[in-house]
């Protein structure tokens, strides 16, 4: 078995797969680009949280068990084995590892066929061998003899000395797992070795070795339960079958889709991902340029190195010119809302055409599907690397500058943990983000609603996040030097606090709706076109409703017709009260 | 494994010394029928007559096998190949080596260099056809560079073998 997960199909049969084919099933039949059909009845107070947020109280389907819970369910099942068959503990493990751990399925073959089970495991009811009465015997493997007390045996009477059965056992246990599985040394006989004999005669290390073998060998067969892909993570999730939101994050804060165990990639479902990275992989030689990290400043030609996490670049003096690394195209065209359109997501396909003449249009063309493809890479690989930053960042922050800047302010860190959520906030962002433009990819061309809704999203979002990315990283600066600080600084600090904490909640906002829009499909682009009056009662299901799961209210288009006491703000969206003039969530004039 | 045919062998360990000497006097004094132990004072490799059994395919002929064992001898198994001229068979390949379970995964140290011999006599002796295993050139092309049995992830055939 080399297999170690297997992909729950989340969608209704092949639509998902029909969609991405580029074929000719449109939108509204296909299940959802997003794969995670919205629960009608879970309502809206299952609003999705971000990350970290995520021991919150709200309902988990999900349980993350460290080493101690999986070793205390082998306990258990070893107790319960041992009584119901009337057997050792020794021999219940034995048992319990060749039937990975299955107890129903021991128990029903062994009531089936007792005298089976023990020969094919090994648990002889009586010793082949027995003992002869002489004071000395020799080892089977070093043929030297010895006292009595110096041989030991499994079951089968077997006789080796001491040193043997540690060579054999050291050896066993150095070739891997199937020491967990160890017989007799002779070549004739199959009787188990037992974790006692193993325990006492092993090394320290060996010991540790074995008993880290014997803990893994819990969890690998079972259905419903998998081990965090995080390199030395030794804990496992156990997930709630029949749940179909995948995302979990380990214990030890790695977020990971249960599925398909790549990295979590909420809004966007599993066969979206996997096309992604195998097309990556595709591709991957063309696409090496682009992970270089220096690129020539788009003014002066000198290179620039990229080295923090936001997309806004500042050439060095003279120069000083500020750009977007990912457009090169200059900030103040993106940064500030002067020109309406945050553009930078955006890809435009055949730009300046009839600029070219016919033959030179070939050739765009041929270009062009590289050229798209290598929009949308470039964008996911930024998000990824920033969002590796943003992580180093965070940790920085919290095992080096919050003590010493609390220091400085003489306030308490509890005070100061609005910088920290400012970070997680931003590494969430930044792992939503990378996602979407691999689904903005596989979002076909002709979809012109959807895909204008669509970059109209990502870029609302994507805007947002560069304002409280680059607040993080670089307004923080001044307070974290430590040459120049004095207390004249505490005013400062003062106006920086609710800005880091306002930005923080504005970009959460646009990320919610960002993440609630793909997950429904971009289904508002339907229903706004639909007459208003039909949405409630199921307008919005799907042209092709085939059954469970295609059907599907999408919160936000319940909430602009449902909530007529409600206004939505036109910069970010946000539901807010009739009462107030002022966005709640980015202060933006009604 | 990274222990190779000819070169950087390790010298055998005091427990592989101990055993060898008490194998060979054993084979001295119970000498087993249809081998003959080259006596040289190398105790880490042995070379070993082997003759074909009378009535089969192989009677009459003669083939040397080269046994070399490893530092930690008997928890590792020695490596075992024939010299070429190899006997022709199905499950022993033209530059001598043989797919045979108990040379690797299923090496038990309870195990002799008698007790690999008389398997490897009674694999030619239930051989029913004179033939080299079907992938022998390519097998044979990949080891060229002097690479040991021992490193090769064997697929065992599931005849009796
Ligand atoms: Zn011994
Ligand atoms: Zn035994
Ligand atoms: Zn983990
Ligand atoms: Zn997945
Ligand atoms: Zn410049
Ligand atoms: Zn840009
Ligand atoms: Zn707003």
């Amino acid at each position: 078995m080399d297999s170690d997960y297997e992909i729950v199909d989340a969608y209704d049969g092949d639509s998902a797969e029909d969609y991405f084919s580029g074929g000719d099933t449109d939108m509204d039949e296909g299940d959802s680009i997003g794969g995670f059909e919205e629960d009608e009845d879970d309502g809206d107070n299952a609003g999705y949280e971000y990350g970290y947020a995520s021991d919150e109280g709200s309902e988990k389907t999900y349980t993350v068990l460290r080493e101690s819970d999986i070793r205390q369910r082998q306990e258990e099942s070893i107790s319960h084995v041992s009584s119901v068959l009337s057997i050792s503990r020794v021999a219940a493990s034995v048992l319990l590892c060749h039937y990975k751990w299955n107890v129903s399925q021991l128990h029903d073959e062994w009531f089936a066929d007792e005298e089976r089970v023990r020969r094919s495991v090994g648990l002889l009811s009586k010793s082949v061998i027995l003992f002869p009465n002489d004071s000395e015997m020799t080892c089977g493997i070093c043929f030297d003899s010895y006292p009595r007390d110096q041989i030991h045996s499994a079951a089968c009477g077997h006789p080796y000395c001491t040193t043997c059965w540690k060579g054999y056992i050291t050896t066993a246990i150095n070739d891997g797992p199937g020491c967990l599985l160890l017989r007799c040394p002779d070549p004739a006989c199959c009787a188990a070795v037992g974790q006692d004999m193993i325990l006492k005669l092993a090394s320290d290390e060996d010991r540790e070795k074995y008993s880290r073998y014997f803990v893994r060998s819990y969890i690998v067969d079972k259905k419903k339960t998998k081990w965090c892909p995080a390199p030395d993570c030794e804990n496992a999730v156990e997930f709630e079958l029949g749940s179909n939101v995948y995302d979990v994050t380990c214990l030890c804060s790695h977020p990971f889709c249960w599925n398909c165990t790549e990295e979590a990639h909420r809004p966007v479902d599993c066969s979206t991902v996997a096309k992604w990275i195998l097309k990556n992989s595709a591709e991957s030689e063309n696409m090496n340029w682009i992970l270089a990290n220096s690129k020539p400043c788009p003014k002066c030609k000198r290179p620039i190195e990229k080295n923090q996490g936001c997309m806004h670049m500042s050439c060095t003096p003279p120069c000083k010119f500020e750009f977007c690394w990912l457009c090169l195209g200059a900030w103040s065209d993106h940064g500030e809302r002067t020109g309406g359109f945050y553009a930078c997501n955006r890809y435009e396909a055949g730009k300046q055409e009839g600029l070219y003449d016919e033959a030179e249009k070939r050739r765009e063309m041929a270009k062009n599907s590289l050229e798209r493809y290598t929009h949308y890479y470039e964008r996911w690989a930024s998000n990824q690397t920033s969002r590796q930053k943003s992580i180093a960042d965070l940790h920085q922050m919290q095992t080096v500058h919050l003590e010493k800047l609390s220091d400085k302010l003489k306030e308490p860190e509890s005070q100061l943990k609005f910088i920290i959520e400012a970070w997680q906030q931003i590494i969430e962002c930044r792992r939503v983000l990378k996602w979407t433009y691999a689904y903005g990819y596989y979002l076909p061309e002709h979809e012109t609603a959807k895909k204008q809704l669509f970059e109209y999203s990502q870029g609302e979002a994507e805007a947002a996040l560069e304002r409280l990315h680059q607040c993080a990283e670089k307004e923080l600066l001044v307070f974290l030097d430590d040459g120049v600080f004095d207390i004249n600084v505490t005013p400062d600090f003062g106006t920086f606090r609710p800005k880091l904490a306002q930005l923080t909640r504005v970009t959460c906002s646009y990320f919610e709706n960002l993440v609630r829009a793909l997950e429904n499909g971009l289904s508002e682009v339907d229903s706004q076109a639909a007459s208003s009056t039909s949405v409630k009662n199921g307008g919005a299901k799907g042209k092709g409703g085939k059954g469970k799961g295609s059907s599907r209210t999408g919160r936000a288009v319940a909430r602009n017709i449902d909530d007529s006491d409600r206004w939505n703000c036109d910069r970010c969206t946000y539901a807010n009260p009739d009462s107030s003039s002022l966005c709640q969530m980015c202060h933006h004039q009604r | 494994m990274t222990s190779s045919s000819t070169q950087s062998r390790k010298v055998l360990s005091k427990i592989a010394q101990n055993r060898l000497q008490k194998e060979l006097a054993e084979w001295q004094l119970n000498p087993p029928p249809g081998l003959k132990h080259k006596i040289t004072d190398n105790l880490q490799r042995w070379v070993i007559d082997v003759s074909g059994a009378p009535g089969t395919l192989y009677a009459n002929e003669t083939y040397q096998l080269q046994v070399d064992f490893p530092e930690h001898y008997p928890m590792e198994a020695p490596q075992v190949i024939f010299v070429p001229p190899a006997p022709l068979h199905p499950h022993i390949y033209s530059n001598g080596h043989i797919c045979l379970d108990i040379l690797y995964d299923s090496w038990s140290p309870a195990m002799t260099v008698n007790s690999i011999c008389i398997s490897i006599l009674s694999m030619l002796s239930s051989s029913t056809s004179k033939q080299r295993p079907p992938d022998n050139d390519r097998y044979v092309k990949n080891c060229r560079n002097g690479r040991s049995p021992k490193e090769t992830r064997w697929w065992f055939h599931d005849d009796k073998a």
